[in-house]
Parts: C-alpha cells; sequence; structure tokens
C-alpha cells in the first residue's frame, strides 16, 4: 500500500517541474495521454517563488558585490550574464522542443553588434542594449527559418552548422576594434581583447555588476511574462504536437520564429552586456563547442524551470573556476562532468537537476505529510503525466 | 585564373577522409537509428593515443593499429551501454546523448594531453609520386582510394552477407527484425564496431592531413563528414561518398583564391544548411522529420 502511494506521490503527482518531453509519449503510444498542466512557471509562481526571486535579486545586488573579491565578482558577473544566455535556450528547449546548438555564436554576435553600433552612434547604454537585442532578435529569427519546416535533429544540425559558419566568420572579421568600413575592424591595432564602454554612472566592476544584475532580471521577467502568456501555451502546444497546436489554430511559423527571435534577443543583450565587462571579448572566448556545452548544462540544469538557467550559469562559469581555485583541479575534468551528466539527463532525468531537488524536496514534504494523515486511495491520480523516466526505463 | 591543380590532389584526400567518416556514420544511422555525432571525438583521442604510443617509442604500425582499434572499442561501448536504454526515443535525444561522449572525450583529452603543438607523420607521408602537375603521397593515396573500397566493400557487404541484411532489416523495422529470429543487439555492436574503426581511421588520416589541434578535431573538421553525410539524407552511401569528396574538393581549391582563402573552412557548414533547406523546403506536410 505504501509502495503504491509512494509511487503515485514520486511521479504523477511530479508538480510543474516535471513537464513531460515530447517524445516521451509518441515512444510509447500505450501511455500516452494529453498533458494538460500549463508551463511552470504559471503554476510556481507562488508567494514563496516570488520571495525566493526577490531574496535572490537582493543577495546579488546587495550582499555579492560586498563579499567578493575583484577576482570571483568578475566570476559571477559572467555567470549572471551566460545565466541570461542559458535561459534563451532554455526557453527555446524546454518551452518550444527546439534544440539549438547556436546560441554561443549568438552571443558572439550580440557583443559584435553593440561594439559596431557604439563606435557608429552615440547611444545611451539602454537603447544600445535594446538595438542589440533586436538586431540579434533578428539574426535569431532568420537562423530560425529552418525552424518552419524542419523540427527535431535536422533543425538542431542546422543550427550547428549555422554555428560553426558563424564562429569561423567571426575568427576572420574579428570585434570591431574602432576601424572603419563595414566590418570596423582595424589590422593595425594589436590588442585581442575589445571592451564596450559603459554608461557614465556606472564606471566601476561593482557598479557595473549591480547594473548587470538588474538587466537579466528584467530579461528574466520578459521570458516569464512571454511564457505565462499566449506565447507560452502556444509553444507547449507546438513542443506536445505540432499537428494539435495546428489544429487548434496556433500559427507556429509566427511562434515558432518568435520563439527563436525572443531566445535570440536574450542572447544578444547578455552578449552586450558580456562586451561591456571586465575584460571585454576577444575571438577565441566563443569556440563551437561552448554551444555544446551550453546545451549540456541548460539540460543539467534543467530546461522546465526558470530556476535551471540560474543553476547553469553557475555551472558553466562559477565551478570551473571554484574547482581551479579552490580545489586545484583541472577545470577540464568539469567537461567530462558535463558530458556523463548530459546522458544522465537524457537516460534519466528529463527535469535536471533543478527537477531532482524538487522532487528530493516534494519526498521528504511527503514523508512527513503521510505520517499524520491516513494514505488516500490511489483511484484518483491528480494530473495524467506519463513521465520520461518510465519511456527510459 | 589561378592554378588549380596544386590543391586537388589533397582535396581529394579530404573528401576521401570526410568520406570515410560520413559513410561509417550512415550505415550506423541506418541499422541503429542513432547519428552518432562523437565520430570527431573518437578519432581525435585514437590520433592522440597513436601519437603518445609513438612518442614513447612503439613500433608505430602497432600505435596506428592500437588508435584504430580504440576507435572500434569505444564506439562499440558507447553503443552497448547507452543504445539499448535509448533505443525507443527520439532520434534528436541520441544524437544529443552521444554529444555528451563527444563531451567526456573532450574532456578527457583536454584535460591528459594540453594544447602543445603536435604533428603526426604517417609513414606514407614521405614516398612521392611526382608527375608534371601531380604530387601525391601514399597518405593522400590511401585517403582516395580506401573510401572508395568501403563504400563498394559496405554496398556488397549490406547486399550480399547474412550480416548485411540483418542490418538492412534493422534500418526498416527494429521490431519485425526482432520478431524473425535476428539477434538485434548483436548485429547492432558489429554495427557500432565497424564504423567505430572507420572514425578511428578517418580521425588518424585527418590528424595526419590537417592538423592535430584537440578542439578542431573533435568538432570543426569532421564536421565536413557529418555534412555529406547530411547531403546524403543518413541513407545513400553513394550520394554521401560523392557529397564528402566534392566539399573536400571545393575547400581546397578555396586556397587559389586570394580573395575567398578566410573563407574556405565555412565550406562544408554551407553545403549542409543548403542541403538541409532544400529538402526541408520540398517536404509538404508540416511536422514531421525527414
Amino acid at each position: 500500500m505504501t509502495d503504491i502511494t509512494d509511487r503515485i506521490d514520486s511521479t504523477d503527482r511530479k508538480g510543474p517541474d516535471g513537464a513531460v518531453a515530447p517524445n516521451a509519449a509518441a515512444a510509447r503510444p500505450v501511455e500516452r495521454s494529453l498533458d494538460t498542466r500549463l508551463p511552470s512557471i504559471v503554476t510556481a509562481a507562488s508567494p514563496g517563488t516570488v520571495i525566493a526571486l526577490a531574496v535572490v535579486l537582493a543577495a546579488m545586488l546587495f550582499a555579492v558585490p560586498e563579499v567578493l573579491g575583484s577576482f570571483w565578482l568578475q566570476v559571477t558577473f559572467s555567470a549572471v550574464v551566460y545565466s541570461a544566455v542559458a535561459l534563451g535556450l532554455g526557453l527555446l528547449v524546454g518551452r518550444a522542443g527546439m534544440f539549438s546548438l547556436c546560441q554561443v555564436p549568438l552571443l558572439a554576435a550580440g557583443a559584435w553588434i553593440s561594439l559596431r553600433i557604439a563606435a557608429l552612434v552615440d547611444l545611451p547604454f539602454p537603447l544600445l542594449l535594446l538595438v542589440t537585442g533586436l538586431l540579434t532578435g533578428l539574426l535569431g529569427a532568420v537562423i530560425g527559418i529552418p525552424a518552419i519546416r524542419l523540427s527535431g535533429l535536422y533543425l538542431a544540425l542546422i543550427t550547428l552548422m549555422a554555428a560553426g559558419a558563424i564562429t569561423l566568420l567571426l575568427k576572420v572579421f574579428k570585434f570591431p576594434n574602432g576601424g572603419g568600413g563595414f566590418w570596423g575592424f582595424d589590422k593595425t591595432v594589436s590588442s585581442g581583447a575589445v571592451a564596450l564602454d559603459r554608461p557614465s554612472w556606472v564606471p566601476s566592476d561593482v557598479s557595473f555588476f549591480r547594473y548587470t544584475v538588474v538587466v537579466v532580471a528584467l530579461l528574466f521577467l520578459l521570458v516569464g511574462w512571454h511564457i505565462k502568456g499566449k506565447p507560452g501555451r502556444a509553444w507547449a502546444s507546438i513542443r506536445q504536437s505540432q499537428v494539435t497546436a495546428v489544429a487548434a489554430g496556433v500559427d507556429t511559423t509566427l511562434y515558432k520564429l518568435w520563439a527563436f527571435a525572443l531566445s535570440a534577443f536574450v542572447t544578444g543583450v547578455a552578449g552586450a552586456l558580456l562586451a561591456a565587462g571586465p575584460g571585454g571579448v576577444s575571438v577565441n572566448q566563443f569556440p563551437v563547442e561552448q554551444s555544446i556545452v551550453l546545451l549540456a548544462v541548460v539540460l543539467m540544469g534543467g530546461v522546465y524551470n526558470i530556476w535551471g538557467a540560474l543553476v547553469a550559469g553557475f555551472l558553466l562559469r562559477v565551478l570551473p573556476q571554484l574547482l581551479d581555485q579552490k580545489l586545484g583541479l583541472d577545470p577540464e575534468i568539469l567537461t567530462i562532468l558535463f558530458g556523463i551528466g548530459v546522458m544522465q539527463v537524457l537516460l534519466t532525468a528529463p527535469g535536471g537537476i533543478v527537477g531532482d531537488l524538487t522532487k528530493l524536496g516534494k519526498k521528504i514534504v511527503g514523508l512527513f505529510t503521510r505520517r499524520s494523515s491516513t494514505p488516500s486511495t490511489p483511484s484518483t491520480p491528480s494530473t495524467p503525466a506519463p513521465t520520461d523516466t518510465a519511456a527510459a526505463a | 585564373m589561378p592554378d588549380l591543380a596544386p590543391y586537388l590532389v589533397i582535396g581529394l584526400a579530404l573528401g576521401g577522409v570526410y568520406a570515410m567518416s560520413g559513410v561509417a556514420l550512415v550505415v550506423l544511422f541506418r541499422t541503429t537509428g542513432v547519428l552518432n555525432l562523437s565520430y570527431g571525438a573518437v578519432g581525435a583521442l585514437g590520433a592522440l593515443v597513436a601519437w603518445t604510443l609513438i612518442d614513447r617509442g612503439w613500433n608505430q604500425w602497432v600505435a596506428y593499429g592500437v588508435s584504430i582499434l580504440l576507435g572500434g572499442v569505444l564506439t562499440l561501448a558507447y553503443g552497448w551501454v547507452l543504445g539499448p536504454p535509448l533505443a525507443d526515443r527520439d532520434p534528436l535525444v541520441k544524437a544529443s546523448a552521444s554529444l555528451g561522449f563527444a563531451l567526456v572525450l573532450l574532456g578527457f583529452m583536454q584535460w591528459q594531453w594540453t594544447a602543445d603543438v603536435r604533428s603526426l607523420d604517417l609513414p606514407t607521408d614521405d614516398s612521392q609520386y611526382v608527375k608534371g602537375w601531380l604530387r601525391i603521397n601514399w597518405t593522400q593515396a590511401i585517403g582516395i582510394i580506401f573510401p572508395i573500397v568501403v563504400v563498394v566493400g559496405t554496398v556488397i557487404f549490406l547486399n550480399r552477407s547474412k550480416l548485411g541484411t540483418a542490418m538492412r532489416a534493422l534500418a526498416d523495422n527494429r521490431e519485425n527484425t526482432a520478431l524473425l529470429g535476428v539477434p538485434v543487439r548483436r548485429v547492432e555492436a558489429a554495427a557500432w564496431f565497424i564504423s567505430g574503426l572507420l572514425f578511428g581511421f578517418a580521425g588518424l588520416m585527418l590528424a595526419s592531413l590537417v592538423s592535430m589541434e584537440i578542439a578542431a578535431l573533435t568538432f570543426s573538421l569532421p564536421i565536413a563528414a557529418l555534412a555529406a553525410a547530411l547531403i546524403g539524407r543518413v541513407a545513400s552511401l553513394t550520394t554521401t561518398l560523392i557529397a564528402a569528396f566534392v566539399i573536400g574538393i571545393v575547400q581546397s581549391e578555396l586556397n587559389a583564391f586570394q580573395s575567398l582563402v578566410d573563407y574556405r573552412n565555412t565550406t562544408p557548414f554551407v553545403f549542409a544548411i543548403v542541403v538541409l533547406l532544400w529538402f526541408g523546403w520540398r517536404r509538404k506536410t508540416e511536422g514531421r522529420v525527414a
């Protein structure tokens, strides 16, 4: 009896994070059932979540710059920026069900566009961020055009090819460093890294870190708002079944391109922030394999939950430095762990680390609550939710 | 018109190496349903192991044998462990999992072999045949001829042998093949192992022909093989072979044009994007994967 209720608790009442991967139902037609739940942010935006987000934001704004030295602040800065990149990819993978391997080149493109615009016209910084985001969004929509007709593996491969091409072109054109012409690259300037001018009222690394945290928080809100609204529902229906989405009157072309554009917008703004951050940007910062590592950490963090993006940013930027500086281990070991991690996520835990932790938390809570009350009859599970775990076993 | 002749041989050799990986990718995909994206990493690791063994004074032929065998064993191990649990899943999930394996290998390589400059001199590099404009060494000759032999051999093998027939059956319908009494896992294991040997061989050749830089050897260089396989719609061996040669030749011939030389490495990507779009656009039904 306890066994049965246990299973009900851990699988059927999985909660908002265990959104079902699109292939799970297809793999076992017998277990196919409609996932009627709304995207997780809707159900997850409880007062608790809002408070947690506010606490994280406050800690980032006030505690972190006080506690950390300049090196760790720089590391945290890049983690914050990359969490926005992870957010963009998580949106594509988790919401719309489209894998993109072109996010890191888009990040580079965002940095490039912001540098080029800043050299041409004198825009206020927030406006520069906005224009950069919009132009990168346009580029993202162009890369997403194949998504109108292709999906799944072939779409992922085409983005991988686009990533390879953009990365190679970036190596040829390099970041604009004050030269003339369209590309704005001056061969006579020898410095490898280029930095964007910060707004005059946040000149120091600390103040710009705070500025970045606010901008990234706004990006999270923007994405959360999209997920909560009509686009989020459209993406969810495309992810579950494109045919059904078309039948239900969802304009799949529009919403697929929208997902790519929004994801690229977020990534482009992150690129501009990165260009203005400590150290600026250089060409070798954006290798192709970084896109693959990014996909791995985003999957590991969890794509069905907005917290997963923060975990991904931490895994990608902070953890290597922690290993290197504090434990004296080679950060390359992490690439091995990310590889194992992504295989594990794909095999057994589609919710990623955040999903696992949520499940664990629910289990613990469940243990305590069940002791006080008698187990209810398992005949009416709250939501029919075939788990990916079941399909993989 | 610039002189194209000097770049033809190296282009053909490059194309041949791409073809080898491409053909192995197609056979593996048809048999197991896995688009194995870890083939570059497997080849890179094999090349590095060969380099290290030779550096430690091993007989170089033994070292090459070990590295090719390593490719087969690694690929087989991956397929044996992760093939069955992922068998029912979406092709995208299978491919992503193989990217995970590639990351494991990449991390291991970057950890164990630092980013020194290395080069792998195959014994076949030295003996050259020169006649007029033609200048070809044995490595290049092997790179050109061997893949053609592989393709012809594979076609005969798939059509004539019992194992080949079983592989074709698996490509058509896994469940039915299993019902007919074909030992599915053993046939799949054979496909993993054989394709792994080819990946190892291609990695060795690529390391010798182009570069031994770890990241390049893992992802950016072998991607041309994937492009060729995609042009062949991951189904046609002949198309894959021809596409690989065309990509290799174009990539190499662009060296002759001063204004285009910087863009030559984008060739495989451009080819693949154009072809994928072409196939995608001609499809009438929406939402189904090619």
